[in-house]
């Protein structure tokens, strides 16, 4: 069963038939070969309670109000801000794609949302000052992962709503982790910049009273980070519902700060759609795979092979590591959380691991597969953004940003507590 | 004859300890291996809890199994299996159960197109406050999760408000005063750590029982051979639904050891809530409520016939008459 | 005149999804509204119940938009490699295995709302919500979706085999999942 569904899956994706019809395909497959009852009867029920479902109604949120910081303009001047403080180190502008991609990322719970972001305002630049375009575009493809894991984040909730752990815990414990990638990306980016200077384009500093007046251009996504994050810990609104707060804050803050008009709160909310659509197709179609292959009873089969294996619990965890960074290079990220969850976080906690320190790795494992070929969503969200140039020049670019991740695997799985001592020193 | 099974939420003691053995291991060696069975959990499935006996009815699988008022919604007239404060203990709750019986058969029979096997305990819905709580009273006013339909409406007829929350938000939402009670099994609430985040426990069934019914798609209970129906009859009764059954009260007892310290706790180290003792009075002050408000409207939504019904079985048990 | 009809379920499209959006924004206002009640002690209640509808009946209304408008991710490592007919043979079937299990999805969605109304089921809350109120229009937009990607499929195939590759290709192509995300 793992081998047709390796190979049916890889077939059906090098047709080109949509990502979400392909998981239904699988599923009916699963069903018609593997199964003797008839599981496709439950698709109806499945597609309308996947669906019918207040916590992913925070993924259109979340879009939406990385829309609305686009089109008002907040996300240029924000971009143009941070310029001023991080461009003196070796790497110059570089380090303000990293700097504005950890910036919106505390704001949106989507990476793909967050690289689309940089990569809007940043790419214009980089022609302009002649930088590296490898090590560029690598920088906001790698940065725009960070969306995910520090808080908000729709994948942490996701997380949380299929293995029944608390949202709020999984957002606390995601925070040190993301703000130590953040400042890993920045380390190597200076490191091979003061290696090879002639990648990272002009160093430039700033007037200091320049730099000062470049902070009020931050107050706008410090505020509405307030608002998000602010709202969750005080106790006013679920991490749901915190969603519909930003949206609502970022139409103010807009409103305040940028431009509102109604043309434009069109364009974002028909993009809204758009991409919100797209997601749910894949959830949904990743929901009902999962169905069958519970029923036809893959777990049992994974969990016999990995039992056969008589693994202790560390070696276990490197097989799971393993297995993600395999599967991250060819499965849509979503897809490949929903359909892995139910199968191995019970495995991976009857093995005495915690399973909110799983979420946060299983994160960091997830943002690498949004920027490993072929299917890396976040490497064509950038190359989109570019006019000219070639994908691997991205693919080369996001290489040492990969790099920092493996050693955050390896931190996170050497010292637990850098993911969870937040989540138990404030519980 | 093999069997597709669907057991009801994989982490709780029910499947762990009674469910998964039984139809994995006891009925098969019972059957000399005319019988195999293949099991998984509508959670492992990621099914919607109110789709369960939708699917069962289907043919999608054989058996399942999950918390009857999860398939309210398909069937109001189930509601009065599970009515809160009326048993307080584990031997009334299986009288009252039986009472229901021939009850819930028709209504699986009529709306979910199956056989009921089995009725099995969860263990009661208590109540756990972040906050000085001592008696029924004083729920008053308090913002209470809890689940489920009659639940949340007897809440709201003893002044309290019913909130909802996910279960794994229910300790960061005691903590931060979102709630200020929540009601969940006693097991559920020690294992899950509700004693850090809350002071008093009021070990009373507010939320009822929730009892679990296995039931069996009514196609093939009928393709089935007589033998082979009084086989499976015979042993889900009494090597799953009555251990079920008698291990409950231990179970309760237990669990409020550990989570109060008054007793011996057996599943790790015992904590230090305050047990709230609940006064005869404030009882039949519940009770009133009970009979005056929660029962007719339930009545008003099940119809007059499911209340006849109702009054001649379960409320002879419990001496309680709707509209009486 | 079939480029025509196209044109125009664009347009019907682009029209459902700002209503698919301002039905959004209208629950993240709810939302908003009860956050701010809570604080003063009350609350409408059920905010959670309505956002599931909601979203329930955003997705499958937006999908047919996101077909139109080219949005549902694929993967075209292959296709991107292939000449202009294999192009047209890929998009083709991609189209095939999405109307089909569309409308499969809309055909087992029936049952789902029958089940509802022979039961007059409600949902197990205060609001006592009818489910069938809200099922019927859930299924109406997969039962609209499934309509606009066996028109979509017969416009790429007229198109196709006419020999208009590119205007095909704007049709049922793909714009590679970049643009899929902006
Ligand atoms: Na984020
Ligand atoms: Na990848």
């Amino acid at each position: 069963m793992i081998g047709y569904l390796t190979f049916g899956l890889l077939g059906l994706l090098g047709l080109s038939i949509p990502v979400g019809i392909v998981l239904f395909l699988l599923g009916f497959g699963i069903d018609a070969f593997f199964s003797p009852f008839p599981l496709t009867k439950g698709l109806g029920n499945l597609v309308w309670s996947t669906s019918d479902n207040a916590t992913l109604i925070a993924i259109p949120f979340f879009v939406l109000l990385g829309e609305v910081l686009v089109r008002s303009g907040l996300a240029t001047r924000t971009y143009a801000a941070l310029d001023r403080w991080v461009s003196w180190m070796p790497g110059g502008l570089v380090h303000a794609n990293i700097a504005t991609a950890t910036m919106f990322s505390a704001t949106s719970g989507s990476s793909v949302a967050t690289a689309a972001t940089v990569a809007t305002v940043a790419m214009p630049q980089a022609e302009k000052l002649g930088y590296d375009p490898k090590l560029f575009s690598g920088a906001i493809a790698a940065g725009g992962t960070l969306g995910i894991m520090i808080p908000p984040s729709i994948n942490l909730i996701v997380y949380g709503f299929l293995t029944q752990t608390s949202i709020p815990r999984l957002f606390l414990a995601g925070l040190v982790p993301g703000i130590a990638l953040a400042l890993g990306f920045i380390l190597v980016t200076a490191l091979i910049c003061m290696a090879r200077p002639s990648l990272g384009g002009p160093r430039r500093v700033f007037p200091l009273a320049e730099m000062l007046r470049a902070l009020t251009e931050l107050i706008p996504i410090i505020l509405l980070f307030t608002i998000i994050i602010g709202s969750i810990y005080k106790g006013w609104a679920t991490p749901t519902e915190a969603a519909a707060v930003g949206v609502a804050g970022a139409i103010a803050i807009a409103a305040m700060f940028g431009g509102v008009s109604l043309s434009m709160m069109a364009e974002a909310i028909v993009g809204t759609v758009k991409i919100t659509s797209m997601i749910m197709l894949v959830v949904i179609g990743a929901s009902f795979l999962n169905f069958t292959l519970a029923s036809a009873g893959i777990g049992r089969e994974l969990q016999d092979f990995l039992n056969g294996l008589g693994l202790s619990p560390l070696s276990f965890m490197l097989v799971i590591v393993l297995v993600y960074i395999v599967l991250g290079f060819f499965i849509e990220t979503l897809s490949l959380m929903v359909v892995t969850i139910p199968i191995i976080v019970p495995l991976v906690v009857q093995q005495g691991y915690d399973p909110i320190w799983f979420g946060i790795l299983m994160i960091v494992l997830i943002e690498m597969a949004l920027i490993t070929p072929p299917v890396g969503l976040n490497l064509y969200v950038v190359q989109g953004a570019r006019k000219s140039g070639k994908m691997s020049e991205v693919m080369l670019g996001t290489l040492p940003y990969i790099g920092a991740m493996l050693l955050m695997v390896a931190a996170l799985i050497a010292f637990p507590q850098i993911a969870l001592f937040l989540p138990d020193a404030l519980q | 004859e093999d069997l597709s099974v669907v057991g009801s939420w994989s982490s709780l003691p029910l499947h762990n300890q009674f469910e998964a053995p039984f139809w994995t291991e006891t009925l098969p060696a019972a059957s000399n291996g005319t019988i195999n069975v293949a099991m998984t959990t509508h959670n492992q499935m990621n099914l919607g809890v109110g789709d369960v006996f939708r699917l069962l009815g289907d043919g999608v699988y054989d058996v399942g199994m999950t918390v009857a008022d999860y398939a309210v919604a398909d069937a109001p007239e189930l509601e009065g299996l599970d009515v809160p404060l009326l048993a307080m203990n584990a031997t009334d709750a299986r009288a009252m159960v039986d009472a229901a019986r021939p009850m819930v058969e028709d209504i699986f029979n009529a709306r979910f197109n199956s056989h009921v096997l089995a009725i099995a305990p969860y263990p009661p819905q208590v109540v756990f406050c972040n906050g000085e709580v001592n008696s029924l009273d004083d729920l008053a006013g308090k913002k209470v999760r809890g689940s489920g339909r009659m639940t949340t409406l007897f809440l709201e007829a003893l002044g309290a408000e019913g909130v909802n929350v996910a279960f794994s938000e229910v300790p960061g939402a005691l903590q931060k005063g979102v709630v200020d009670c929540a009601i969940t099994g006693a097991g559920s609430g020690y294992s899950a750590g509700w004693w850090e985040v809350s002071t008093h426990l009021l070990p009373i069934p507010l939320g009822g029982w929730d009892s679990v019914v296995t039931a069996i798609n009514l196609d093939k209970w009928n393709s089935l051979n007589a033998e082979t129906q009084a086989l499976i009859a015979g042993e889900v009764s009494a090597q799953f639904e009555d251990p079920a059954w008698d291990a409950a009260q231990g179970a309760l007892d237990n669990d409020i050891a550990c989570l109060t310290g008054n007793g011996t706790c057996t599943s790790g180290d015992a904590r230090s809530m305050t047990l709230v003792a609940v006064s005869d009075a404030d009882f039949a002050k519940a009770r009133e409520v009970l009979v005056s408000k929660v029962l007719p409207d339930w009545a008003e939504r099940a119809g007059a016939d499911w209340a006849k019904r109702w009054n001649d079985s379960v409320g002879q048990v419990v001496g309680v008459a709707i509209g009486g | 005149m079939e480029l025509t009809i196209l044109d125009r379920l664009r347009r019907l499209n682009r029209i459902i999804a700002i209503l698919v959006g301002v039905l959004l924004l209208g629950c993240a206002a709810f939302v908003l509204a009860d956050i701010v009640l809570r604080q003063v002690g009350s609350s409408f209640g059920g905010t959670d119940e309505i956002s599931g509808y909601v979203m329930a009946i955003a997705t499958s209304w937006g999908m047919a938009y996101a077909l139109t408008e080219l949005g549902h991710v694929r993967i075209d490592i292959l296709r991107s490699r292939a000449a202009q007919r294999g192009r047209a043979v890929f998009d083709l079937v991609a189209m095939l295995a999405l109307s089909g299990t569309i409308t499969l999805i809309a055909i087992k969605g029936w049952p789902v709302l029958a089940r509802s109304l022979a039961n007059s089921s409600r949902a197990n809350t205060p609001l006592e919500t009818p489910l069938a109120m809200v099922q019927a229009p859930w299924l109406a937009g997969w039962i609209w979706f499934a309509l606009t990607s066996w028109v979509v499929f017969t416009v790429a195939l007229v198109l196709i085999a006419r020999g208009k590759f590119s205007e095909a290709d704007a049709v049922a192509g793909t714009y590679g999942e970049l643009d899929a995300l902006k």
